[in-house]
């Protein structure tokens, strides 16, 4: 009763449709470790070659909601050659997408970091709604019978992944 | 521009859309039948009632203590989404609630003994309640993400919602002890439909330097959402027998309570009186289709790791699988459907009353009051007094304060106006109209009424009103 007696201001309930729910989320993607021993076991230049299933980005919770993203890469090698890191995004028929090459001198080196963006300005983010695998070949461009003088020598590739989903 | 319109149907939502309400115009208004549902020692000088079913008393309100509608939704030309960010996410504590509650009497009455001074009430009553409190760290992940907040933990522990829906059949004593103290109790027997409850939850997600990857991700999760009904009526809605499934689990069919409310009057002297009640000292037992999520563990992940020395013989397995499956045994995600108990929304009331003026009837032909012969009260032309409302809620106990001024015109009109203060509103005006016409007693109670030059601004509303047939026998 109250209620018809009362005012209000005006309101516009259609402003809903223009509101925008865009988190930034983040998290590690993978981390490979290649010792030095298993460099020098290898007579190839390609010392590792694997495929990796990685679904992440298929899950239709993300394919269907990322609106952009950054893949941050960290390498480190402190092996006594110098290496090459080739990562090849491939679709579930190994098909390759996109790939990814990191090149570094023998240690001591500093990291070499990489930013790769996914969306808008960069790379396009169907790259990543169609990987399901991964494949990572690692080629040493030295010798296989030095060591290198830091104790567990080894290469070390680090990534992580900052991704904006639309949740409305 | 402020324009006035009518806002019937924004109101209709806002109440629909609505925890036990603190019902500081009702209480101790000593004319209305309905004031003994929340103090049942109230003084009262009725012979018989009766209230008309679905319609003795209504009563309902929608609180918002940190935002309104209109600080979202006004047609300022302001961006919906700074709003969203500057009021809510930013703007708006664990502490702040959103909250509802409606009650519908199904049925109502009372008598007074021919043989003694006891008065008897009984009846049933439909209470839905919810309350939800600002999920903050929630709202935070939602709207910014944990991108760049390494250390930062989100809690999951402000995740705090209950609500239920319960049919109330009551039958209550009232006895008037001597000149001095009126007191009462009411037995109540809860008949479960709906029963939610995710109150005691912890944990938290924290981005932190990984020791092999450059992010580890934890998630420590005590979680537990309990629910109970909602699978039946869900089941009896696509069989299209939902009215039913509700009924029956209105009338016993569903999960069963036991509950009791105590109040009393007592006199100080001729004219100031001192009442207190305690509501809903009860619980409820949820049993019939009880679904229980429990989301309990503790994992950290730094994404997909390969040692490739330490996994050079199982090279080609599924690192992602893996991965997924570890999550999922660290942290299971069960349901389960073992019974469990909730209590009652525990309320408290407390009020001094001084009355003035001229009492109201003959008096000297009563020969009523604590120095007369008639046990009942004098009822005087004004009325005085402060009143005090507690209710456990789930992050503790929450209190109103009330200040009131009663005014009788004969016996055919009274009105109560209150000011609160709560965490609501520091303004909150009430009034309550009660028209006796006879035999016929219809009153209506509405507070916050400032709040009414702009309803769509406001963070409280509520409202109550009944239709009773009232005696008063010989002794009126």
């Amino acid at each position: 009763m109250l209620s018809i007696f009362a005012c209000s201001e005006k309101q516009d309930f259609s402003q809903y449709d223009d509101l925008s729910i865009t988190p930034s989320l983040e998290t590690s993607i993978f981390f490979v470790k290649v010792q030095e021993l298993l460099i020098n076991s290898a007579t190839d230049i390609s010392f590792f070659t694997q495929d990796f299933n990685f679904d992440a980005f298929e899950e239709v919770f993300f394919a269907d909601r990322v609106l952009e993203g950054v893949i941050s890469y960290e390498l480190e090698n402190t092996t006594s050659k110098p290496i090459q890191i080739e990562l090849q995004f491939l679709d579930e028929n190994d098909v390759l997408l996109d790939s990814e090459v990191f090149t570094m001198d023998a240690a001591p080196t500093a990291l070499l970091t990489r930013e790769v963006a996914y969306g808008n300005t960069g790379k396009s983010l169907d790259i990543l709604r169609s990987t399901s695998n991964v494949r990572l070949n690692a080629s040493n461009f030295g010798d296989n019978v030095s060591s290198s003088e830091i104790p567990g020598a080894s290469v070390q590739l680090r990534s992580s992944a900052q991704f904006m989903l639309r949740l409305k | 521009m402020r324009i006035r319109h009518y806002v019937f149907l924004l109101s209709l939502l806002f109440y629909a859309s609505l925890a036990a309400q603190n019902k500081q115009v009702l209480y101790d208004f000593n004319d209305i039948p309905q004031a003994l549902m929340v103090n049942p020692g109230m003084e009262t000088d009725f012979q018989w009632y009766a209230g008309l079913p679905l319609l003795s008393g209504i009563s309902g309100y929608a609180g918002t203590n940190g935002i309104a509608i209109n600080d979202i939704f006004a047609d300022d030309g302001l961006d919906i989404n700074d709003k969203v960010r500057d009021l809510m996410v930013n703007g708006l504590t664990t502490r702040d609630e959103f909250s509802q509650a409606l009650q519908i009497d199904l049925f109502s009455g009372g008598f007074r003994s021919p043989y003694s001074d006891i008065f008897y009430s009984f009846g049933a009553y439909l209470e839905m309640d919810n309350i939800l409190y600002w999920p903050k760290d929630y709202a935070i992940l939602a709207f910014d993400g944990n991108a760049n907040q390494l250390d930062s933990r989100f809690n999951l522990g402000d995740l705090k919602t209950r609500g239920s829906t319960v049919a109330v059949y009551h039958f209550g004593i009232n006895k008037k002890i001597n000149k001095k103290l009126t007191a009462g109790v009411r037995a109540k027997l809860y008949s479960g439909i709906t029963d939610y409850n995710a109150t005691n939850n912890n944990g938290y997600l924290v981005n932190t330097e990984g020791q092999n990857n450059t992010i580890a991700t934890t998630l420590n999760a005590d979680m537990q959402l309990r629910t109970s009904g909602f699978g039946a009526l869900s089941t009896a809605e696509n069989q299209g027998t939902l009215a039913s499934a509700f009924v029956k689990r209105a009338i016993f069919g569903g999960d069963l309570g036991l509950g009791m409310d105590l109040g009393f009057t007592y006199h100080l002297n001729e004219r100031t009186a001192i009442t207190g009640s305690v509501l809903d000292l009860g619980f409820m037992y949820h049993s019939g289709n009880v679904y229980k999520y429990n989301l309990k563990g503790n994992a950290t992940i730094e994404g997909i790791q390969i040692n490739v020395l330490q996994e050079l013989a199982d090279l080609n397995r599924d690192f992602w699988q893996d991965l997924v499956d570890d999550v999922e045994e660290f942290i299971p995600f069960e349901t389960t459907n073992s019974a469990y108990v909730t209590f009652r929304q525990t309320r408290v009331n407390a009020s001094i009353r001084h009355g003035f003026g001229t009492p109201i009837g003959s008096v000297e032909a009563c020969d009523c009051g604590i120095g007369g012969s008639n046990n009942r009260a004098v009822k005087y032309r004004n009325g005085i007094g402060g009143q005090l409302f507690a209710i456990n809620r789930p992050r503790g106990p929450q209190v109103a304060l009330t200040g009131f001024y009663l005014r009788r015109f004969g016996e055919f009109m009274t009105i109560k106006g209150t000011y609160t203060i709560d965490k609501f509103s520091k303004t909150n005006v009430g009034v309550g109209l009660n028209l006796q016409a006879g035999p016929v007693n219809f009153y209506f109670m509405g507070d916050n009424l400032l709040s009414y030059q702009n309803i769509a601004a406001s963070n409280y509303a509520s409202f109550q009103l009944g239709l009773n047939i009232i005696s008063w026998g010989k002794k009126k």
